[in-house]
């Protein structure tokens, strides 16, 4: 390890190595601190020559790695337990921003407000906007194909993203597009390359830049804030509304525990504390007929037994309710030491359903579950605060996670939304898929690591490889880094 | 290593908890956006504060120490924070359990033993006021090299051009007010503690002088030594429950952020925990007061016009321990917008650090400069002839980094603007 | 291309073991939708076709989703018809007729007039079954709208021509029909192009904004200088799009089925495909159809 070390080194500069041991454990977990892995040796490339050297510096050590955008990631995919991991923060450069053709180039570690910022002058933003807009990087945001509060109209990273230049773990350095996909005129092309790779959580290669659309800022916005006095006829107004044909640009859900937490911190947003849920909605585009949408809105959330409809004034104030949603996760912080985070999609004429059932289910593990979604996607984001230093509250979370997850799935749903898969949803990946389809998934990934060298050990079960079992089969003594 | 050592840190562990490892913080923090090492931002930093207390990291760890050491205390983290962690007191709390095990560099005892100690403290102001007005200062920031010049260039930006006074009418009625005229303050920015006084005396306040105050003790608590903080704070107190006006004002930046957490400083003193808090209820930052009042836009007659037809352009710069420590944002801009002849442009970033925090610049340069980079582009994209920032240490490090960069940028007070404005305002036909 | 045997499993189970004996035995199979065109691409030189006929229908659809599945034999005509009474769509609408089937649609991705605006084959499929060529039945992504479990095998398979797979079933994602949905021909002269293109892009985002060639598809719009328009949205927002054409050009109705007569006059045209084998879409073949049992030769030689 240590003559990687200095080969690495020799590459980025001795500063941006680090191989001592109380240096490296800030690195050990992502956003979702339950999960400790601590790797062996970070690097910090800070231009591109200096990526793809490293990228082929590994591949010649024959050593795994794992890349890591700004580490706000929250299922534990940004963690290199025992190798190397490779930070992209350094990468930081917009290389172009074209506002008539409304695309833009970026190195991956640009964070994806600052490209907001930049292309605010023209009328234009990037449209997904997770709500950890301010601090994730955009190379995290296509290894994570992450969604936002706007993905309900708008879109999620898939549909944004044109092009990208990946160095795969083997060194080659190849640009992804969506091949056939784009003309849609059967003029054939290529295969959705750039499809396959966006979500692959970093198993696949690395970002080296990718090119993104930006879109037009809407003329107008309405933001609507309903509150409820039961979080079922939130969930009611929800699929009233998208079944009505309004395509919102979108709906969130926060429910009581949730808005007390935003509303004691510093984001309090105004949000009624003695609702049992509100509904933050958000209608836009032309000007013109955009208040009818908003009535209907307003009108169809009345019939789902809303309290009241509150229409932000301004502009300070709309983004004061967003600043509450945006904040949410981290307002928790406040209410315990510890957050688990899930991400199940249902569909969604069951939300109110489903939220019943995650209520009871709560209950009868005897913890407290926050929710605070998208609702207008299904995207359910149960947060559970706890303490993780009290083994038996740990285990009764545990335990309600899993039975939350396991519901999601009956319903017909899935298991992550938006923040993948990682290491820590991989003990749910066999319950939802057939071993066939894990198995594809292996040779999806072989397509772009044979050697399995990038981002070990998430996503897809090893076991769950063919491939790798006739591996081990054939040479019994080796030992495999464990991952697909 | 037993944890016990580590006392305050131990005490602060409920604002540790709080931190849900989000990452929000790291845009906002400007060593780890030069540093590029998620050790050297608020993140990093909580986790090293953490392993400490669980004892996966020794207080003598070189990684510790460099780390925490290179923490501008700027706070931008808080107000990025959406979990409430108490950045700014859990890092006071861990340099404080850190200090018995490693001693502050020769640099920061030298200077904070100076801020300490009126006998060492009122020449040395009066060597650096020497220096500056015999052009020694604008020499050697000319001549030496960098690193060196930049004390020399910090001091000679801080020379104001020669100016009018005028007699400041106000009707004193919205209560008295007595200034903490603080070490660099009064000692460097003279003409800003008198500016201070007459804008606030303009805009109805009745000023009182208040004798025996002392040193804030800002950086003494935040390299740790919060028993000299202590110190200091138990004699400012006392001094200004002597002269008791209504509210204790600042125009240090600095200095008004520390005079709010002496609550928190002396909460388990008992003999003064009770006097702290009262303290700290009262105090304001001179903006709040000016802006509270409007504050008063003062006509400037016609026969001074030309000046104010000329309107300088004044980029707002806001120090970290006003934008983020006391979360007073607007009022600065409220001052300068009742400013006659100002015209307002903006500044990109203007609520990242400039890198001067305390004595870091001192201690640190090197970090510093890194830090201080970007804000001069900033400046310099942003058009403006001025930069107006309220604290001494902001005021000096972008004055000092313009003057070394060959800018011709000016670093003002923005109540000395609105000051000047007055004036003018005065100025007999 | 006639006389072949051909084989038209019911289940994706019996798809497989075709699939599996024709690898076994070094066959190659075409796979076949509708058959309405089936000589897009290159000559298969195929041993039997492989029919989606039996796996058709729509096998779940709940509005309040704004979801369907459905057979990769049923046709978009199917697909239209069963939406239309909940006031939704489908809105692939591809170049082409209703005749063709979801399942080709999705293999070939092939989109319409409406794609930039109502999305592509790869933004509309939320998941899908297939059987590769090794006879693995693969049930990718899901049906719910926002998935990220797992690698993207769907996107890997829309698009790919059948050469990864046999898609069996696909789940897709139904938008709500606009409230009003208008067309228009619109008579742009030549000094409003840029007007009528800024339009295209503009706040009211027109479902379709199509420039008529000399080979104009309708009777209604014939010569250059002509455009197809399609509005949708509420009324007012309509009323302000339709005053914004008219500051451009003149403004003719259009009936509705002006659009699926266009979808059939620029449906493509058959043609060998020019197809990029890079490395990475050699592997990605080889490891889903390494005997090259599906569409082989199709998409021109595996270099
Ligand atoms: C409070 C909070 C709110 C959030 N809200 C949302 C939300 O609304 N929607 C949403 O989708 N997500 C959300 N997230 C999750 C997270 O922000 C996203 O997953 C984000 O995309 C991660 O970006 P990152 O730069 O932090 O990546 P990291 O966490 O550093 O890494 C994530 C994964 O990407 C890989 N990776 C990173 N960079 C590259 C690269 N250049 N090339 C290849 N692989 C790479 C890593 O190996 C890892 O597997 C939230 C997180 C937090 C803490
Ligand atoms: S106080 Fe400033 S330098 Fe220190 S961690 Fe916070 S933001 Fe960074
Ligand atoms: S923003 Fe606050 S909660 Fe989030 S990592 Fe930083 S300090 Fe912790």
């Amino acid at each position: 390890m240590t003559s990687l070390a200095a080969e690495l080194g020799r590459i980025v500069g001795d500063a941006h190595v680090i191989a001592r041991a109380t240096q490296l454990l800030v690195y050990r977990s992502d956003a979702l601190p339950g999960l400790q892995r601590a790797p062996a040796l970070a690097v910090f490339p800070g231009t591109r020559d200096e990526l793809v050297a490293v990228v082929r510096a590994l591949a010649a050590a024959g050593a795994p790695f794992v890349a890591r955008g700004a580490g706000t990631g929250l299922s534990g995919g940004a963690l290199a337990e025992g190798i190397t991991l490779l930070g992209l923060h350094r990468l930081k450069r917009i290389l172009a921003l074209d506002p008539i053709g409304r695309t833009a180039t970026v190195e991956p570690g640009v964070v994806n407000a600052t490209l907001t910022r930049a292309a605010a002058p023209h009328g234009l933003h990037y449209a997904p906007d997770p709500s950890s807009q301010t601090a994730c990087t955009i190379g995290g945001n296509i290894a994570e194909n992450a969604g936002g509060p706007h993905c309900l109209k708008y879109g999620v990273t898939l549909d944004h993203a044109v092009r990208a230049t990946v160095v795969l773990p083997g060194g080659e350095v190849v640009t992804l597009d969506r091949g056939d996909a784009d003309r849609g005129d059967g003029s054939g092309g290529g295969y959705d390359l750039l499809g396959a790779f966006i979500g692959s959580e970093g198993c696949f290669g690395v970002v080296v830049d990718v090119t993104v659309r930006l879109t037009p800022d809407p003329e107008r916005v309405i933001t609507l804030l309903a509150d409820f006095m039961r979080v079922r006829d939130a969930a009611d107004a929800t699929s009233r509304i998208i079944a009505a044909g309004v395509l919102p640009a979108a709906l969130e859900l926060m429910d009581q525990p949730t808005i007390e937490a935003v509303e004691s911190s510093v984001y309090a947003a105004g949000y009624p504390r003695d609702a049992a849920a509100v509904l933050l909605i958000e209608v836009d585009g032309a000007a013109a007929g955009l208040e009818d949408d908003a009535r209907e809105v307003e009108r169809l959330c009345r019939a789902a037994g809303a309290r009241g409809v509150r229409v932000a004034h301004d502009a300070s104030e709309r983004a004061r309710l967003w600043q509450g949603r945006k904040k949410a996760f981290g307002a928790m912080g406040r209410v315990a030491p510890h957050l688990v985070v899930q991400d199940a999609v249902v569909p969604r004429s069951q939300l109110a359903e489903l939220l019943d059932d995650i209520a009871a289910i709560g209950a009868q593990h005897g913890v407290r579950i926050c929710n605070v979604f998208h609702a207008g996607d299904g995207n359910l984001h149960p947060n559970i605060p706890y303490d993780a230093h009290d083994a038996g509250e740990s285990a009764r979370v545990h335990a309600a996670m899993t039975e939350i997850m396991t519901r999601c799935i009956e319903a017909g749903g899935t298991i992550t939304g938006e923040h993948g898969v990682g290491l820590d949803k991989l003990p749910y990946m066999e319950q939802l898929f057939t071993p066939d389809t894990l198995d594809a998934m292996c040779s999806l990934r072989a397509v772009f690591d044979p050697d399995r060298r990038a981002n070990p050990g998430k996503v897809v079960p090893v076991r769950a490889c063919r491939e790798w079992h006739a591996a081990v089969a054939a040479r019994p003594a080796t030992h495999d880094g464990g991952g697909a | 290593m037993s944890t016990h050592d580590l006392v305050p840190l131990e005490r602060a562990r409920a604002g540790l908890d709080a931190c849900v490892h989000c990452g929000f913080c790291l845009p906002a923090c400007p060593t780890y956006l030069a540093l590029e090492d998620e050790n050297d931002s608020p993140r990093g930093r909580l986790l090293l504060m953490g392993a400490l207390l669980d004892g996966s990291v020794r207080p003598d760890d070189p990684a510790v120490g460099t780390h925490l050491d290179q923490c501008l205390g700027c706070r931008g983290c808080e107000t990025a924070c959406p979990s409430g962690v108490p950045y700014g007191r859990l890092l006071e709390a861990t340099r404080e359990s850190l200090l018995p095990h490693r001693p502050l560099p020769f640099v920061a005892r030298v200077v904070l033993g100076v801020f300490a100690n009126e006998w060492a403290l009122r020449p040395a102001l009066a060597l650096a006021r020497l220096a500056r007005a015999s052009g020694i200062a604008a020499l050697a920031a000319r001549l030496l090299p960098a690193r060196l010049a930049m004390p020399f260039a910090m001091l000679a930006s801080t020379a104001r051009p020669e100016r009018q006074g005028y007699e400041p009418q106000g009707d004193g009625s919205r209560g008295t007010a007595s200034l903490l005229t603080g070490c660099v303050m009064e000692g460097l920015f003279t003409e800003v503690n008198r500016a201070t006084e007459r804008t606030l005396t303009v805009n109805g306040w009745t000023m009182r002088t208040t004798d025996g105050q002392r040193c804030c003790g800002a950086l003494h608590a935040h390299a740790g030594d919060a028993d000299t903080a202590r110190a200091l704070a138990r004699e400012n107190i006392a001094a200004f429950e002597r002269s008791g006006a209504d509210v204790v004002v600042l125009n240090s930046a600095g200095c008004g952020a520390m005079c709010r957490e002496y609550g928190h400083l002396l909460a388990d003193d008992r003999a003064w925990a009770v006097r702290a808090s009262a303290f700290s209820d009262r105090v304001r930052d001179v903006h709040q007061l000016l802006a509270s009042a409007g504050p008063v836009m003062l006509p400037v007659p016609a026969h001074a016009r030309d000046v104010a037809a000329g309107a300088i352009r004044v980029a707002y710069d806001a120090p970290c321990h006003l934008q983020h420590a006391q979360r007073i944002v607007e009022p600065p801009l409220a001052v300068l917008h009742a400013a006659n002849g100002v015209s307002l442009v903006p500044l990109a970033d203007s609520d990242q650090c400039c890198g001067s925090a305390g004595i870091f610049n001192l201690v640190l340069p090197e970090v510093a400069e890194r830090v201080l980079a970007p804000k001069l582009v900033r400046i310099a994209e942003s058009g403006a002839d001025v930069v107006a920032t309220g604290n001494p240490g902001c005021l000096m490090q972008i004055g000092g980094g313009l003057r070394l960069s060959g800018s011709e940028v000016q670093v003002r007070h923005p109540v000395e603007l609105l000051d000047e404005s007055y004036a003018r305002a005065q100025r007999p036909g | 291309m006639s006389a072949l045997l051909r084989d038209a499993p019911a289940t994706a189970a019996q798809a497989a073991t075709i699939i599996r004996d024709a690898a076994a035995a070094d066959r190659v199979l075409r796979l076949v939708g509708a058959g309405t065109w089936l000589d897009a691409g290159h000559p298969v030189r195929a041993h039997a076709e492989l029919s989606t006929e039996q796996l058709a229908g729509i096998t779940s659809y709940r509005p309040e989703d704004l979801t369907l599945s459905a057979g990769a034999g049923t046709t978009l005509a199917e697909l239209d018809a069963a939406t239309r009474v909940h006031g939704q769509w489908c809105p692939l609408l591809p170049w082409g007729d209703d005749r063709g089937t979801i399942g080709a649609t999705i293999a070939t991705a092939t989109s319409g007039p409406f794609a930039e605006r109502l999305g592509r084959p790869r933004e509309l499929v939320l998941g899908l079954e297939c059987v590769d060529g090794t006879g693995r039945i693969v049930a990718a992504g899901g049906r719910v709208v926002k998935n990220v479990a797992g690698f993207d095998l769907t996107r890997a398979v829309t698009g790919s021509w059948g050469t990864l797979g046999l898609i069996t079933q696909v789940h897709l994602r139904l938008r709500a029909r606009p409230v009003v949905d208008e067309s228009w021909a619109v008579d742009v002269p030549a000094s409003a192009v840029a007007a009528i293109e800024a339009f295209a892009r503009g706040p009211f985002a027109p479902l379709a904004c199509v420039m008529m060639g000399t080979d104009g598809p309708h009777p209604e719009a014939p010569e250059d200088g002509h455009w197809m328009v399609r509005l949708g949205g509420n009324e007012a927002n309509l009323a302000a799009a339709r005053a914004a054409l008219r500051a451009i050009g003149t403004l003719r109705p259009l009936a509705s089925e002006a659009w699926d007569e266009l979808r059939i006059a620029r449906a493509p045209v058959e043609r060998a495909l020019r197809w990029r084998w890079d490395p990475l879409s050699r592997r990605l073949r080889e490891r889903f159809d390494p005997a090259q049992v599906l569409n082989r030769g199709l998409l021109g030689e595996v270099a």
